[in-house]
This record gives structure tokens, C-alpha cells and sequence, in this order.
């Protein structure tokens, strides 16, 4: 069974214990079945209207004309009512079958509409055509648009019904940015209100804005899905005000950033004025009471922010701090030792905390610089924001776990923490505490325990650079000064070449004199050993034994001294016999000369029998002489 | 005699120099307490005031090398780091900032390979200065010749084998140091090399703006020069590639 209205409803509600009695009984009196249509003869363009069949029996095959220059909106919304009277004695049984459609006019001109047919007992029916003349938009037809409608009454219910307009002034969206112009990381607050001064029954966002260029975060109050309701007066008129979203943004660039419009869709409950409906029906009178709501029409209506533009700065650069990290807002920073005086492979934490107002999820820590032989663990970072109306506070820490792997004393560097602070625009720099560190040597990691496990380790290099530049004499010379090839060059080689050739000069000169020397000593060889004979002769005849053999003597040893060269001190009987036979001299020479000397000496240092032996050897003296000098 | 040498070579060497001297080192020393300071900038001005005085030692090009490194101009680094390697291609510090430098630019350029005998001629050859060179060269020269005159004067065989083979060692010594010597004055003489110093540049196929894109450079390369026409250098890289670019794209040493 069809759904019923509440107007039918009201209707049967009467004679519901009759229809129990007598709904066995089939034979009725009853008309010829007829199908009427009525619309409105007149509408504007933009008008939603219905057209309604009606038909006064049960039928199948309902066809319905093209409704040419109009829009379906829709349709066929069918209902049927039945409903028995008594009416002097005679029962009457009358059926209502309504068909419904809802069209919207969109041009002006007249449009026919065709007859609607519909078949009953095997009997067709049909509707009158009929015409519709759609006016131009004069902007009245909202105002006429209450009266009109015949069926309308009867769908109160219905959001298809002609609308009450809702004007601008009621009913309105709104965004309010905390402020229009900010710089790059500065947070600002954006709530979309929803202005009203009449009842709405739901909304449903159509479209959310985009935030190009902008860090967004959502804080919108959802407490338990309502929204947050106050009450403001605006131009003097009591609003009620919805907060439907309330959005941190951050631009994240500089210039004139558009933040697109919201638009949302509402339903909005107008109250129709009550003379406007017209009903013979008694118990329409009652039913219409406002008590019951019957005379409240739902209006949709489409709303939407205009579009907001911010003006974002770009930070200033002056001043700009060298450990500035692009935090905008206000902070403060601390840090937090739990411990300065441990063993090595002990661990101490170290608590960077910076708390304040501003982007803090987006805030980046400050790095603390650790001596390098510590062993540090990546910081166990928690941001803990703190949403408010003004926008995001919080604190953000970042716990370093520090395992020192040497004993000594170490420094913890105080850790430099900028801001920028956009209410007076100036950049703040924060500086922590410096640490000092005690690190004795812990008890298990140096031999003790009779193990010698080597300490030692590779040196680490912490970075790289350019050597230091030459410092010191730098040894400045013009440009092209090499010495190579040029003239003075050239000159010290000649010079050391001549230098060579007058010492090679100089050389054979003195070994030429050298020469020269034993030659003279050879030519004069045979004058001396002449001159000492003549002497050893006279010796001889004044038979003067001891003389003779010195002269003798002296006589043979200087001549062979001299012609060979040999060197007085040098000079034996070996170095003679050798000299000779370097010389080529025969050997029977040789040995003549050795026997000469040999004999000499003999006779010189054992003197015998004179005169024969001195003159014996006197001639072989002379002899070896005669002899050698024909060889040498 | 070597002390002889040795005096007539310092005066040789010095003497043109020694007008400027005085305030030229004085300079060096005032820049090099702007480059302790971390005043670069005033460092190089008075480096290169020295420069303009026409004078040039490895200290000072080393210097302004890295007072160029430091303010991160690393083509000007590289380019005066080449200029003190070849005065003294034998210098362990310019070497190793010249390698650093080197990372710092977009090019990295494959060399191509030398074979073991290059290597160890081009080895040989920077393992002393030029002025070394020429050094090394008067001296076995002053060698050869002591080696000569004992070969020939001496009466003792072993003293005359002696001044035979030092003799031909010395000679060779002589020889191979003259030849250095040679090659590296004339290398320092002729400018055949040269940093690119515009960030991106294309290098063409022939000397002309519309002729075929072979490649490209950026900044801080070195290149060697081989050729000019009208404007344009013929260039080689490391690699071997070889091509053609506008001459005022590069800094030639």
C-alpha cells in the first residue's frame, strides 16, 4: 500500500471503525470514472509548481503527455485514498488515486500539455490538454508563490513545495581570519561562522576551501558532534552563530595567498504565514495549529564564504640569526641534564625543551653539539600542542640518550634556539646553559680483570678542508725570471768548461816537467858515473882502497839510480833487477850489472888482496857501464 | 766550485726581483693575516697587488687559491692552483687542495689513462721544479767534467774506471735535466692551458656559433689549448674529447 499523507490520514482517522464494518461489502454505487488535472495556468519562470491527476477510480496504464518546456523535477508521486459516506441513508464509496508531478519552468512562453490517459475496467480515460503560460522573471513570483498552489497544501512536508525565499540578511556564512596579514610561519586562526536568525535543520558542507601555500591544521570543536552555538548581534539584530570550522593555517609562502571559498548547503525552516492556506476541511484547522508544524517549509539554501585573501610577509633579513631555523612565534628553551658526573658507558640524557606560542608541530629542534667520542642516540622527539582560540601553544622536547665511551672532562656547548617573534617583528635568540661533563673511567673497560684487550682505535676524521695556506719567506721572483736558457746560464756552462780545459792544460804541463826531470837525470846519468870513476881511478893508483869502493860504489848505484829513475830511497838490488827487466834490458846485462854491484859491495865492507881486485873491478865497472848505455 | 755556482745563479736569479721585493713580501704578509682573520677578500687584494708587480712564486698562487676556495669561487681556486703547480709541478700541498678543489665542480672528467712509460717519464719530470731543473743540470754538468778529468788525468786505474762510469751517469743526469728543464720553461712561457669559468658553456665542432653542439661544460674545468682562430680556441679535455669554444669563456695559464 501506497504511503498516506497525513491529510488523508486525518481524514480515515474518523471513520476507521466504519471501514472495518462494512469492507465485506462489494456492490457500490458509483460514478463514471473521470481523470481531471489541475496546475496553475500562469507561472514565472524559475517557479517550481506541481501538477496533479487525479482519477476517481482504481485504473492501470497511467500515460502521461511530454511536459514540453519544462523540467521534470520529479514525479510521478502517486497516492491513493479511499473513503466511504453515508449520506442519508445511502452509501457512497469514493476512491482518490492522485498522480504528482513536480516541474520547474524555465522559459518563457505558453506550453500545452497533453491529455494524460489511463485505463479503468478495460476503459480508457483521458485528461483535458490544457496550457501553461510561463511569465518573464519580475522577481514576484516568490512573493505570489505562497498562494497558488492547490495541491501545495497538502504537501507541507514535501521540500518540492514553492519556496519561501530566505534572504541574505537572515541567513549567511562567514569567515573571520584573527588576522589579514602575517608573515611566513605565523599562525592565523580562521573560523567559518554560520550567521542565522532562523531555525536550520541541517547542513552538509559542499565544498571545502583549499589552503594553497598554507600549513592547515583542523581544531574545530566537535564536542559530541554539535556545533558550538552562541549568540551575536549583528547591525543591531540578534544572531544566532554557528561555529562550523575553526582551522589553524600557516602560509608557508610569501605574497598575497587566496584562501578559496567554503560553501556549504542548508536546510532552512521558514515559517509560511497561516492565511495562506486554505482548507474547508474542519479538521485541517486543527491539524494546522503551529503546535503540530504544519505550516514550517524546508528551504535549501546554498551559502559560501567570499574569498579571502592574506597577505603574507616574507621574514626580514637583517638581523637574522645564524641558528634561526624558521620558528615564528614565541618560546622558550631550556635544556636538561639528568646527570654531569658518570662513568664511561654510562648513559645521560640530555632534554632540549622549547615551549611557547606558535607552529609548534612544525618547530624544528635545535641540534646540540656533542663531543665526538660520545656515543649519541637519535632524539626520542614529543610535541605536546595545546589548542586554544588564539592558536597552537605547546611544548615540544627532544630527549638525547649519551653514552660517553672516554674518561675525561667534556663541555656540552650552550645550544642557540632563534625565534621570530611577529608581534614586534624582531628575531630572538635563546641560549641554553652550557654542560660540563665528568666522565671517570668506568670498571670493566680497561684491563683490570687481567684481560689486554687493545684500546685502540682509527683515527676518525671529523671533516675535510684545503691545507692552511704557505706562510714564511714566500720566495717572490718576476714572472719569466727562469734561468734556464738565458745567456748567464749558458755563461756558468762555458765558464765550468773552460775552467776543465785549462786544469786538463795545467795537468799535462806539470807531468811534461815531471818527465823532464828523469830525463835529465838519465842524460847526466853517464857525466856523473864518469866523473866518479875518474875520481875512483885516482883512488886506484894512489891505491886508496876504502875511497875507491865508495866512489865505485857510488858510481854504479847513481847510474842506474838515474837512468831508470828509481828513487834514491827506493833504490836495492830487487827494485834495480826489476827496474831493468821492466826496461827490456837482457837478462846476461842484468845479471852482469847485479855481479858489478854485488862485488863492489863485497869488496867495499871486506877489503882482501888490493890491487888486482880494484882493478878487476874497476873494468867491469867500466864495462856494465859502456854496456847499459847502449841499451838504456 | 759548486759554491761558485751556486752564487753566481742566486744573483742571476735575484736580481731582477729585488726592487719590488721589499713591499711585495711585506704584502704577502699583511694578506696572509687578512686570510687568518677570515677576510678573504682583502687577502686577494693585496695578493694580487702582488701580482700586477709582475712577480709569481708557488706560495702566493697556493695562497690565492685558497683565499678563492674559502669564498667558494672554486674555478678562480682551481685556476690559480694550476698556475702554482706549474711553477713547481713537485709541490705536495697544491696538489692535494688542487684534488679537493676539484671535487667541488660539476665536471668530473675521466683522464685518460697514461701508459706506464708516460706515467713515469711525466713522473719523473714533475718530481722537481724547472728551477730545480736547471740546478740539477749545472751540477752534472760540473760533475760530468770532474768525472772527465779524473778519467783522464789520473795514473790509479780505479780512479780513472771511477771517472768513466760517473762520467756517463752524469752525462745522462745532464741530459735528461736539460731536456726538463727545456720542456718545463716552456710550458710555463706558452699559455696552453685553461679553467673554464662560465657556469655552463657548449663546446662546438668547429669555430663557428651555428656548427654542431659536441658537449657540454661548466665551470672549474680544465682544458688544454691546441689551437685559436678568430675569437675561438680549439680545446682538449681530459678524456680527449676535443672541440671547439669561444676563447672568453676561459682563463688560460
Amino acid at each position: 500500500m501506497q504511503p498516506e499523507n497525513n491529510e488523508s490520514m486525518k481524514k480515515i482517522f474518523g471513520l476507521l471503525l466504519f471501514i472495518v464494518c462494512v469492507a465485506p461489502m462489494t456492490l457500490w454505487a458509483q460514478d463514471s470514472p473521470t481523470l481531471t488535472v489541475s496546475a496553475k495556468k500562469e507561472v514565472v519562470v524559475g517557479e517550481r509548481f506541481q501538477v496533479v491527476f487525479e482519477a476517481n477510480a482504481e485504473g492501470k496504464n497511467f500515460q502521461v503527455p511530454s511536459f514540453d518546456g519544462f523540467t521534470v523535477l520529479g514525479g510521478p508521486f502517486t497516492s491513493s485514498s479511499s473513503s466511504f459516506s453515508m449520506v442519508n441513508g445511502s452509501m457512497s464509496h469514493t476512491i482518490k488515486n492522485t498522480y504528482t508531478y513536480a516541474l520547474q519552468a524555465y522559459k518563457e512562453g505558453t506550453f500545452p500539455i497533453g491529455p494524460a490517459s489511463l485505463t479503468v475496467k478495460g476503459e480508457k480515460v483521458s485528461s483535458e490538454s490544457f496550457a501553461i503560460k510561463v511569465l518573464p522573471d519580475d522577481g514576484s513570483y516568490s512573493a505570489a508563490s505562497g498562494g497558488g498552489a492547490s495541491g501545495g497544501s497538502n504537501q507541507g512536508q514535501s521540500q518540492n513545495t514553492n519556496d519561501p525565499q530566505v534572504s541574505g540578511k537572515d541567513l549567511f556564512l562567514k569567515v573571520i581570519p584573527t588576522k589579514k596579514s602575517a608573515y611566513i610561519g605565523e599562525q592565523i586562526v580562521l573560523t567559518y561562522k554560520l550567521y542565522t536568525k532562523i531555525p536550520v535543520s541541517s547542513l552538509s558542507v559542499d565544498k571545502m576551501p583549499s589552503y594553497a601555500g598554507f600549513w592547515t591544521k583542523d581544531i574545530t570543536d566537535n564536542n559530541g558532534g554539535s556545533l558550538r552555538q552562541s549568540t551575536e548581534f549583528v547591525n543591531g539584530m540578534e544572531y544566532t552563530v554557528a561555529e562550523i570550522q575553526k582551522i589553524i593555517v600557516v602560509p608557508q609562502r610569501s605574497g598575497k595567498l587566496n584562501v578559496d571559498p567554503m560553501s556549504i548547503e542548508c536546510i532552512a525552516q521558514v515559517r509560511t504565514e497561516s492565511n495562506n492556506r486554505r482548507s474547508n476541511d474542519p479538521f485541517d484547522i486543527f491539524f494546522n495549529d503551529p503546535f503540530f508544524n504544519r505550516n514550517v517549509v524546508n528551504v535549501k539554501k546554498e551559502l559560501s564564504t567570499s574569498t579571502l585573501t592574506i597577505d603574507v610577509k616574507n621574514l626580514p633579513d637583517n638581523g637574522k640569526p645564524a641558528s634561526f631555523a624558521g620558528a615564528v612565534g614565541s618560546y622558550d628553551f631550556r635544556t636538561d641534564i639528568d646527570k654531569t658526573e658518570l662513568r664511561t658507558n654510562e648513559a645521560f640524557t640530555l632534554t632540549l625543551t622549547v615551549s611557547g606560542t606558535g607552529n609548534i608541530e612544525l618547530l624544528q629542534m635545535p641540534e646540540p653539539n656533542f663531543p665526538p667520542d660520545f656515543e649519541v642516540y637519535d632524539p626520542k622527539i614529543t610535541t605536546s600542542p595545546n589548542i586554544t582560540a588564539q592558536g597552537m601553544t605547546g611544548t615540544k622536547k627532544a630527549e638525547y640518550l649519551v653514552i660517553p665511551r672516554r674518561a675525561g672532562s667534556f663541555n656540552i656547548t650552550p645550544i642557540e634556539f632563534s625565534y621570530f617573534n611577529p608581534t614586534n617583528g624582531t628575531y630572538s635568540t635563546l641560549s641554553s646553559d652550557a654542560h660540563f661533563i665528568q666522565v671517570e673511567k668506568g670498571s670493566g673497560d680497561d684491563g683490570e680483570g687481567g684481560i689486554y684487550a687493545s684500546n685502540q682505535e682509527g683515527i676518525k676524521y671529523l671533516g675535510s678542508d684545503v691545507r692552511h695556506i704557505m706562510t714564511g719567506n714566500p720566495h717572490l721572483k718576476s714572472k719569466q725570471s727562469s734561468f734556464f736558457g738565458t745567456a748567464p746560464y749558458f755563461v756558468v756552462l762555458l765558464a765550468m768548461l773552460l775552467l776543465f780545459i785549462i786544469l786538463l792544460l795545467v795537468s799535462k804541463n806539470r807531468e811534461q816537467s815531471k818527465l823532464d826531470v828523469a830525463a835529465n837525470r838519465n842524460k847526466k846519468a853517464t857525466k856523473v858515473a864518469r866523473g866518479r870513476l875518474k875520481k875512483a881511478d885516482q883512488y886506484l893508483k894512489v891505491k886508496d882502497q876504502n875511497n875507491f869502493y865508495v866512489e865505485m860504489s857510488q858510481a854504479l848505484w847513481g847510474y842506474i839510480a838515474d837512468k831508470l829513475g828509481i828513487e834514491q830511497s827506493k833504490l836495492s838490488m830487487d827494485t834495480v833487477s826489476e827496474a831493468m827487466k821492466e826496461k827490456n834490458v837482457p837478462d846476461d846485462l842484468t845479471q852482469q850489472f847485479v855481479d858489478t854491484l854485488n862485488s863492489c859491495e863485497f869488496a867495499r865492507f871486506a877489503p882482501g888482496d888490493a890491487e888486482e881486485k880494484m882493478g878487476d873491478l874497476y873494468q867491469k865497472g867500466i864495462e856494465v857501464i859502456t854496456k847499459a848505455e847502449k841499451v838504456l | 766550485m759548486k759554491r761558485y755556482t751556486l752564487l753566481i745563479l742566486s744573483i742571476f736569479a735575484l736580481l731582477p726581483a729585488m726592487r719590488a721585493q721589499q713591499s711585495a713580501e711585506q704584502w704577502f704578509e699583511q694578506a696572509n693575516g687578512a686570510y687568518n682573520a677570515g677576510c678573504y677578500d682583502s687577502a686577494l687584494m693585496l695578493y694580487n697587488r702582488i701580482v700586477a708587480d709582475d712577480l709569481e712564486s708557488v706560495p702566493l698562487y697556493f695562497n690565492m687559491g685558497n683565499a678563492y676556495y674559502k669564498k667558494q669561487e672554486y674555478p678562480m681556486a682551481i685556476y690559480y692552483y694550476e698556475k702554482a703547480l706549474k711553477l713547481d709541478p713537485s709541490n705536495d700541498d697544491v696538489r692535494t687542495n688542487l684534488a679537493i678543489a676539484n671535487l667541488a665542480i660539476v665536471d668530473k672528467i675521466e683522464p685518460v689513462p697514461q701508459s706506464f712509460f708516460e706515467k713515469g717519464w711525466n713522473g719523473l719530470k714533475c718530481s722537481l721544479s724547472g728551477q730545480q731543473w736547471t740546478i740539477l743540470s749545472i751540477v752534472a754538468f760540473a760533475l760530468l767534467l770532474v768525472s772527465a778529468f779524473l778519467f783522464l788525468r789520473s795514473r790509479n786505474i780505479g780512479l780513472r774506471k771511477l771517472g768513466f762510469f760517473a762520467g756517463l751517469v752524469m752525462f745522462v743526469v745532464f741530459a735528461l735535466s736539460v731536456l726538463f728543464a727545456a720542456q718545463l720553461k716552456k710550458a710555463a712561457l706558452t699559455e696552453d692551458q685553461a679553467i673554464i669559468m662560465n657556469p655552463t658553456v657548449t663546446v662546438k665542432s668547429t669555430p663557428n656559433e651555428a656548427s654542431i653542439d659536441l658537449f657540454v661544460l661548466h665551470e672549474g674545468t680544465k682544458v688544454e689549448i691546441l689551437d685559436h682562430a678568430d675569437g675561438w680556441n680549439k680545446i682538449k679535455i681530459a678524456n680527449g674529447s676535443i672541440g671547439w669554444l669561444q676563447a672568453e669563456n676561459m682563463l688560460p695559464f
